[in-house]
């Protein structure tokens, strides 16, 4: 069974960002970028099925600028087989990645694709759900445990009050949650190994794919900064306070 | 000349470095400020983790198990592994292992099965006793402990001062004087057993550093066979000599480290610390500091890849080592210092990590050789024997 795990670099979470002073968007010179820890757990959980022997190969594909070469080593690196880079400078937003994959889906025809829930930067949590659509491959989202058997498979999604388990005939789309798995440290020896496994280039065109932006980003602002804090005198003073001031109680 | 990392190592510099965020700091918040050590699970766990990543057993050769990197990449993995509070004296906890007495790999087979093997198993420890009351920067001369022969043994009298680990340890390398006449030439070195009669460690000597404090140690009539001597019969310098180049590099990594640290720490705060109605980071005065703190790092890091890669290409490198140590303890203290100013009292407070840095770092430009041995090494190597 080949799987296919689509990934995106986005800005190290641990980076505190900043919004341009043109509001035009976040700030990313000299900005440490990583693989989106969501399609980390993607990674991680195509390698565990592979250590499982229920799949046999691993691709992990990204659409994105050459510099996206860095996080698809990452992937190689724990423990992906082979890599594709679909290169493009455009803005590229979810259903343009989602055309281009599906075009790349053509031609890998792989049995499971395991999408990130969401990327950090964007938080559109939208890729998953349009490639499914447009593939007509049945989706699990949100999956904190996947079980495969018989062709089909069963995956346990994080829902509002619960879990749920659908399960789906293969070929499927999943997209992970925080909680399906760990991802592991890279190891000195896969990391060695990365540089000589296949990373192909392909292009849009190649794919006859369109990645031309159909939503505008007007304006990007920073959150409202938290005002600090304050010392009450008394339990009436704190009280009052909720009650009139912060109108949390009444 | 292509100054950047290249892939392999771009993705070991990312995997060390989440492991410091993910695994050290939250762990670190927990334990007590000048703590040099883990609780035994959860060093255990943090082990298996370093195994699993390939990286267990860094400064090991291939050959007895540790990870086949160059001198170049082991540096940066120092760098990222010491950006932390116990970072400049116990990077990562000793979460990585270590080669420990590096010249051990000199011994002859019998020596290492009794000493080497178990050390690299975590199974026995060591000390390095090379310096004495009279100095340690000047081996030649300043060695006074004697070693005599009678028969197949020796007879070693004499004492070693701030010898780290000696009290804990299970052997060590005492350097002792074998000829009184031939000066550098006249030196040996001994594997001495911690239970050997005559083997007292006298007291014990604190420093700046908290936790790991260092020893005093005296030898009465203390009986040593021949075969542990390690290499030759005076032979004892170019070991001691040899060691003291190749750690000047991880030692300067140590510094440089927590520089990075710190530094990240204040360009972290300086933007939200307002004073008189601005940031801190609006002031002129604290810009220049954050210039000089960078400028401070790069100049470290720089000399001391280079002098990782000249021993890597086999080249000299004395002098780059000697460089590369001198200049970022320097630096490191400066750093930190800076740091600290900006950072105000919160900078001295225990509950951030500049005191312990502060302390720590200002043994490291006498620890390893002072700023002054480094500069007498370069002025050597720059004007040769006309020197002399």
């Amino acid at each position: 069974m080949k799987v296919l795990v689509p990934v995106k670099r986005v800005v190290d979470y641990n980076v505190k960002i900043r919004v341009k002073p043109d509001n035009s968007g976040v700030d990313l010179s000299n900005v440490k970028m990583s693989v989106n820890p969501f399609c980390e757990i993607a990674i991680e959980e195509a390698v565990r099925l592979k250590e499982a022997g229920t799949a046999t190969e691993v691709v992990a594909v990204t659409v994105g600028s050459s510099a996206s070469q860095e996080q698809l080593r990452t992937c190689l690196a724990l423990g992906a087989d082979r890599a594709v880079l679909i290169e493009t400078d455009a803005d590229a937003q979810p259903l343009g990645i989602a055309k281009a994959l599906k075009a790349l889906q053509e031609k890998e025809g792989a049995e499971l694709v395991i999408f990130g829930k969401q990327s950090i930067d964007g938080d559109n949590s939208q890729t998953g759900q349009m490639f499914a659509a447009l593939t007509g491959m049945p989706q699990g989202t949100f999956a904190s445990e996947v079980k495969i058997a018989d062709g089909r498979i069963d995956v346990t999604r994080e829902i509002d009050g619960g879990l749920q388990t659908v399960s789906l005939k293969l070929p499927a789309v999943v997209t992970t949650d925080l909680r399906l798995n760990e991802p592991r440290y890279a190891s000195l020896p896969n990391i060695m190994k990365a540089k000589k496994k296949p990373l192909d280039v392909v292009t849009p065109d190649e794919l006859g794919v369109d990645l031309t932006p159909s939503v505008e980003v007007l304006s990007v602002e920073p959150p409202a900064e938290r005002q600090a804090g304050i010392k009450v005198e008394s339990v009436e003073e704190l009280v009052d306070k909720l009650k009139n001031e912060a109108k949390v109680i009444s | 000349m292509d100054l950047n990392l290249t892939e392999e190592q771009t993705l070991i510099v990312g995997m060390v470095r989440r492991f410091v965020r993910e695994e050290i700091l939250p762990l670190e918040l927990g334990l007590d400020p000048d703590a040099s050590e883990l609780p035994a699970e959860e060093k255990d766990r943090l082990v298996a983790l370093t195994r699993e990543m390939g990286l267990y057993g860094l400064g090991i050769p291939p050959e007895y198990g540790g990870p086949e990197i160059d001198l170049v990449t082991q540096t940066l993995i120092a760098v990222e592994m010491s950006q932390h509070r116990a970072g400049l004296y116990a990077p990562c906890y000793g979460a990585f292992g270590g080669a420990g007495l590096a010249q051990l790999f000199e011994a002859t087979e019998a020596q290492k099965e009794r000493y080497l093997y178990p050390t690299l198993k975590g199974e026995k420890r060591g000390f390095f006793g090379l310096s004495e009351p009279s100095g340690g920067s000047d081996p030649a001369r300043a060695i006074q402990t004697r070693a005599v022969r009678e028969g197949d043994d020796w007879i070693i009298n004499g004492g070693k001062l701030w010898i780290s680990g000696a009290d804990k340890a299970d052997y060590g390398l005492v350097f002792a004087r074998t000829d009184p006449d031939r000066g550098r030439n006249g030196v040996t070195c001994f594997i001495v057993d911690a239970d050997t009669p005559g083997f007292h460690v006298r007291r014990i000597v604190h420093t700046l550093r908290a936790a790991h404090y260092a020893t005093e140690l005296s030898f009465e009539d203390m009986r040593v066979p021949s075969a542990n001597i390690l290499g030759k019969v005076n032979g004892g310098f170019a070991i001691a000599n040899d060691r003291l180049t190749r750690q000047r590099i991880p030692y300067a990594a140590g510094c440089i480290g927590v520089a990075i640290k710190a530094q990240e720490m204040a360009l972290d705060y300086v933007p939200q610390r307002e004073t008189f109605g601005a940031p801190l980071s609006t002031r002129q005065g604290i810009q220049w500091m954050l210039v000089d703190n960078d400028i401070d790092i790069r100049q470290s890091l720089w000399i001391t890849l280079e002098a990782a890669s000249r021993a890597d290409q086999k080249q000299p490198f004395r002098k780059e080592a000697a460089m590369a140590k001198l200049v970022a303890t320097e630096a490191g203290g400066r750093v930190v210092d800076r740091c600290m100013q900006m950072f105000g009292g919160l900078g001295v407070a225990k509950e951030l990590p500049f005191e312990r840095w502060f302390r720590e770092m200002r043994i490291r430009r006498i620890g390893e050789g002072p700023s002054e041995v480094q500069r007498h090494v370069i002025a050597r190597e720059l004007l040769g024997a006309s020197f002399r």
